[in-house]
């Protein structure tokens, strides 16, 4: 049982280094945070059951790729998607700045679904684009390019919503 | 290809930590453990169970199969006793006088003759023969 033991444990870990980052990412694919933590927990809880994590070697592309699973078979077996919840808090700012944190994920908000998954994917995640390209089924060409054009969206977004702000 | 712009605004981003996630529900995880030993568990002495169930059988049907041996089976061989004129039937078909001579030498030992009958070797023994 030892080596059971120790594989939870390694489980237990990864969820710890990427577990904030899963649900984030989960969010952007259901729509609401308790479901995406009940997804991620769901991912978590079959890795212990069924130790497959052993043989993997890209560990934390795999974890994204199960999450993004469950969340699509989620969404099947209720047959609807939920709109965007932006009420709840996504991040915590730098200096715990409400503002700027709720800045950042209305402006997440208005990307299109695929763009936003990148974003968070990349930003967050820290997979790389032929990862990302990957997990989605793109070209990691397009990953880095969609990435590219929703990062310029997500900053005239934000900060024109400054600027409009400062303005007034 | 990635502008300064875009590296700035991407560590600006990176400044921002995802909310944490709710640990795991360890009642769950320290159950799956529990499960996971508990199936092993239950594997390994229905293993046991059938591996004893197999060894009682086999040796319950080794008891009870008579093994063969060649004495019993010489006795269950019918054995027609060596009269007179059987051995000089013999020795008229031998090959050779010494082979058919071994062959009545080391016959098994014959059921008792039916009444009326008398083996060839105490026929012979009875005789007096002048070499």
């Amino acid at each position: 049982m030892k080596r059971s033991d120790g594989e939870i444990a390694e489980i237990e870990a990864l969820y710890r280094r990427h577990g904030a980052a899963l649900v984030l990412f989960a969010v952007t694919v259901l729509g609401d945070r308790p479901r995406a933590q009940d997804v991620v927990h769901q991912v978590f809880l079959k890795l212990i059951e069924n130790p497959i994590l052993a043989g993997v070697q890209e560990k934390k592309a795999y974890l994204y790729a199960c999450v993004r699973n469950a969340a699509v078979n989620e969404i099947r077996l209720r047959d609807r998607t939920e709109p965007l919840d932006t009420d709840f808090p996504w991040f915590v700012a730098p200096g715990q700045d409400r503002v700027e944190e709720q800045s950042l994920r209305r402006a997440l908000a208005t990307l299109p679904v695929e763009q936003r998954q990148i974003v968070v994917l990349h930003v967050w995640g820290e997979l790389t684009f032929a990862q990302v390209g990957e997990l989605l089924e793109i070209s990691s060409n397009t990953a880095a390019s969609r990435y590219r054009y929703a990062l310029n969206k997500l900053r005239e977004t934000m900060f024109a919503k400054e600027n409009s702000c400062a303005n007034s | 290809m990635q502008t300064p712009d875009d590296e700035r605004f991407e560590t600006y981003l990176k400044q921002f930590s995802p909310v944490a996630a709710a640990p795991l529900p360890q009642e769950s995880v320290r159950n799956t453990s529990l499960h996971r030993f508990r199936r092993a568990a239950w594997f390994a002495a229905a293993a046991a169970v059938i591996a004893g169930a197999l060894v009682l059988r086999t040796k319950l049907v080794r008891d009870q199969v008579p093994i063969p041996n060649n004495a019993s089976t010489a006795a269950q061989v019918p054995v027609e006793p060596l009269t007179l004129r059987r051995a000089n039937a013999r020795l008229a078909s031998g090959q050779t006088f010494k082979t058919v001579l071994d062959d009545l030498a080391f016959r098994p030992e014959s059921a008792p003759l039916p009444e009326g009958k008398q083996s060839a070797v105490s026929v012979l023994s009875k005789e007096k023969i002048k070499l």
